[in-house]
């Protein structure tokens, strides 16, 4: 499906096709009163706090579930990770491939009031073209220390205004009120992918001066909903946004719901006890202990399916035992079932993982020659790797149940083969600390896409450039990979592309930097009479509420 | 007296000062970056650099203590790492609802803790007397977490008395459990060191004289008994309030509550280091005052203790 974007969006000019009101049918249509779909508040139980509703701070998922119905970007993705126009009507790219022009969607107003029908400093006005410039400056100045102000340092300019010698961004500046145009340093494919990122938004000039660091507490976007209150660990609560531009298919203003609750209920059993007494429409997350009695409970209700992530154990290529020894990596791939794994510790919900990118991600290979479950293999490969009586490994992990319940049962399968590992499990903190100093030989680590792009995985997590902190925590490094992601960064043609990737990827599984173990999957649970939901692949935290509605 | 509550106070400064040392070294100690924590798990090391420069990480770890307490002196305790609130402001804003259940649950475990000392001891090697000190075994070993689930289970899912967890729409019904899961350890303490400081009493002569006089039970056990044996009992009801006050990090967890308790495990996750040394000055507030308040109401149940000289 990327692919098909990317041969559109890269062929010279094009344009993407107008979707007024956009957005996806409801699954559930009733026959009488359109009305009827009005009202009611979605209340959801999260498992942490929020730690930013400033998008221009937010690195997590509990931020950005929030986020997404406060504030819009440019494009989106659609719930098969499909680019999709937002705030962008539009958008046309150069033939080389470095100008992006956006024609921006009209009649786009922020949030008039907020937090109990206090008027916001820019008073609901419309969203224009200088907006946009004024957010990309202010998300890129290097005052603002936005975390994630990196991921645009394609973007003309970017380096000299970062490093103070010029004062502004000198590639991205406005037409004309609804025309943006954005130049790049050198042409990178995944662009529109990246501004799809939540943090891309754009902001209110005056809220964002009024409040300054402040504008955490109080935030004020485009989004379906307005930001009402926020009660540190306990709750946050949005209400709708009566000026919304997008409609239903009928003409209905959108969004149905009168409000999202999300409230913080920091234990797994009490979100599903809770869930069950009809406290709440929907839980972040469904416990495995509890998953098969919820699928009996609610089985028109809880969507399961793929998502964009993979999970893995790194290898640092640089320390010993796994210094110049590939064999013995690769020992390590053939020694563990997958599926056995999958099946046994998380109840069949997950897909066996042959090499890094996820299925449903464009350059994925199904014909990827990977690692079968093969312990006779996995025993000559580590004789010939210099252990034929076995060995012993340290993993380290993060603390959490779900991951020693992995390693544990990835500890038995090993011991098969005679290879002892131990577990050690450290904090997060500590752990991606020490994994990123190249302290750890063996460490667990995961990785859920930013944008929905190839790149994101292996450029990022393996190629040179990236060591430590970057993404490359195993400090994998091979010219021929290194070239491959490269170029392929660059290159305009989706279907050279998508060989480049694969080859690319062919490369990491042949030298087994990581114990390639499962992609993720998303799930969301919700109340019977939640309609209109639709779960996205990008992950259940990057669902949009503006269409759903309470048939109760 | 005043004079004896500002000598304590003023040697409650070095104290502070002692424990924020330790907890300046240990923050530093602990592996763990809290700037690389805020960039997620990717960050790019430029601004990564440039954010530590601009909280003063860079800065040496003598600088960063003096600046602490030059700035704490004028109640600023700075802004946390995570969410850019003012340290005092995220302190402040849960004060009230750990005061409220940490309060709650004291006025619950003396009442029923002393109540059930004294009959204990009164009525000595009874089934009562075994009956009590029983439960108080229980209540003491029974792990917290444990404690409060058993009552969700009970009181929310099965009998649905209560509707759920959480703060809920604020009202008072939302704390009943809370409240119970953390009153019933120190209610259980308070019985048993009620029952032993009354039995060493009730031995005594001047005890004996008194039922000697005629004086009724009543008056012999609550006035003449339980006023001497009460000095150990407040000791120990003043650093359970102290520790409650500080945070019921379970409690507060198992029922999803935004206290104290929850703040300080955020906080230490993610490497929060102005919350955690807040949090850690206002623990040791906290203690300090309450220790003071413990040894001025020694004289009200022991006229001998006198601090105005």
């Amino acid at each position: 499906m990327l692919k098909r974007s990317f041969a559109v969006a890269l062929a010279l000019v094009m344009v993407v096709a107008v979707f007024a009101g956009c957005s996806k049918p409801a699954v559930d249509t009733p026959a009488e009163g359109k009305s009827d779909k009005y009202g009611g508040i979605f209340r959801m139980a999260v498992m942490s706090d929020p730690p930013d509703l400033d998008p221009v701070h937010a690195t997590d998922t509990s931020s950005s579930r929030v986020l997404y119905q406060l504030f819009e970007m440019l494009v989106d993705l659609d719930s098969e990770g499909e680019i999709v126009p937002n705030l962008a009507e539009s958008w046309t790219i150069s033939p080389d491939g470095l100008t992006y022009t956006f024609k921006l969607r009209q009649g786009v107003k922020f949030h008039a009031t907020t937090e109990n029908g206090t008027p916001t400093a820019n008073g609901g006005r419309a969203v224009t073209a200088e907006d946009w410039v004024w957010t990309f400056n202010y998300i890129t100045n290097p005052k603002t220390n936005s975390e994630r102000a990196y991921f645009l340092d394609m973007i003309k300019g970017y380096q000299d205004y970062q490093e103070g010698k010029t004062d502004h961004l000198a590639g991205v500046r406005a037409i004309d009120d609804s025309t943006l145009e954005i130049t790049l340093e050198y042409a990178f494919s995944p662009f529109i992918a990246v501004l799809a990122y939540n943090t891309f938004v754009v902001l209110p000039k005056e809220d964002v001066e009024k409040w300054g660091a402040e504008f955490n507490f109080h935030p004020v976007g485009t989004g379906p909903f307005k930001f009402e209150e926020w009660v540190q660990d306990d709750r946050v609560v949005l209400s709708k946004n009566e000026n919304y531009w997008r409609t239903d298919a009928d003409g209905n203003q959108l969004p149905y719901l009168d409000g999202i609750e999300f409230k913080v209920i920091n234990d797994l059993t009490m979100e599903w006890t809770e869930f069950t007494l009809g406290n709440f429409e929907s839980i972040e997350e469904l416990d495995d202990p509890y998953y098969h009695e919820a699928l009996s409970k609610y089985p028109d209700s809880f969507f399961e399916r793929p998502q964009m992530g993979t999970y893995y154990y790194g290898m640092n290529v640089t320390l010993e035992p796994f210094k110049d020894n590939k064999k013995l990596r690769q020992a390590l791939n053939y020694a563990i079932d997958r599926q056995g794994l999958i099946d046994l510790v998380r109840n069949g919900r997950a897909t066996p993982a042959k090499g890094v990118l996820p299925p449903g991600m464009f350059g994925y290979n199904e014909n990827l020659v990977g690692y079968e479950y093969n312990p006779e293999k996995a025993k000559q490969l580590l004789a010939e790797a210099g252990y034929p009586n076995g060995v012993k490994l340290t993993l380290q992990y993060n603390s959490s149940d779900a991951h020693k319940r992995i390693a544990e049962a990835l500890q038995q399968q090993l011991k098969q083969i005679g290879i002892d590992m131990e577990l050690k499990n450290v904090d997060w903190g500590a752990h991606l600390d020490s994994v990123e100093r190249s302290e750890v030989p063996f460490f667990r680590m995961g990785w859920v896409v930013d944008y929905p792009d190839p790149d994101n995985f292996l450029y990022v997590l393996l190629h040179t450039d990236n060591f430590g902190p970057n993404g490359n925590y195993t400090r994998f490094s091979n010219p021929e990979f290194d070239r491959l992601t490269k170029e392929a960064r660059v290159e305009s043609d989706p279907e050279k592309r998508r060989k480049m990737y694969q080859e690319a990827e062919q490369i990491v599984v042949e030298e087994a930097p990581w114990l390639f173990i499962y992609h993720y999957t998303t799930h969301q649970l919700l109340q019977p009479y939640v309609k209109g939901y639709e779960l996205p692949s990008f992950g259940a935290y990057s669902a949009k509420y503006y269409d759903v509605w309470l048939d109760n | 007296m005043s004079t004896y509550i500002i000598k304590r106070l003023l040697a409650a400064l070095p104290v502070i000062a002692g424990v924020i040392a330790v907890v300046f070294i240990l923050t530093t100690i602990v592996p763990g970056d809290p700037v690389r924590l805020m960039m997620g798990q990717r960050g790019d090391p430029a601004t990564i650099e440039r954010i530590k420069e601009d909280l003063g990480l860079n800065k040496p770890l003598w600088w960063q203590f003096l600046d602490f307490f030059r700035r704490a002196l004028t109640l600023d305790l700075g802004k946390s790492y995570r969410n850019n609130m003012p340290v005092t402001r995220a302190i402040g804003q849960r004060i009230p609802l750990t005061a409220k259940i940490a309060l709650s649950a004291m006025a619950i475990a003396v009442i029923m803790g002393v109540t059930l000392g004294i009959i204990s001891a009164v009525r000595q090697y009874s089934i009562l007397d075994y009956g009590s000190m029983f439960v108080a075994l229980l209540g003491i070993s029974a792990p917290t977490f444990w404690v409060g689930l058993l009552l969700v289970v009970l009181f929310c899912v099965k009998l649905g008395w209560i509707p759920g967890t959480g703060t809920g729409d604020g009202s008072w019904i939302y704390l009943v459990l809370p409240v119970i899961t953390l009153g019933i350890r120190p209610a259980a303490l308070i019985a048993r060191l009620t029952r032993s400081s009354m039995l060493e009493i009730i031995r005594q002569d001047y005890i004996r004289t008194a039922w000697a006089k005629g004086l009724s039970e009543r008056v012999v056990v609550m006035k003449h008994a339980l006023k001497n044996a009460m000095i150990p009992v407040v000791t120990i009801i003043g650093i359970q309030t102290a520790t409650m006050l500080s945070g019921a990090i379970v409690t507060e967890r198992v029922f999803s509550l935004p206290g104290i308790g929850r703040l300080s495990v955020e906080a230490l996750i993610n490497r929060d280091f102005p919350v955690i040394r807040g949090e850690v000055l206002f623990l040791a507030l906290i203690f300090v005052f309450t220790n003071l308040l413990v040894d001025l109401s020694y004289p009200l149940f022991d006229p001998r203790i006198k601090y105005d000289r």
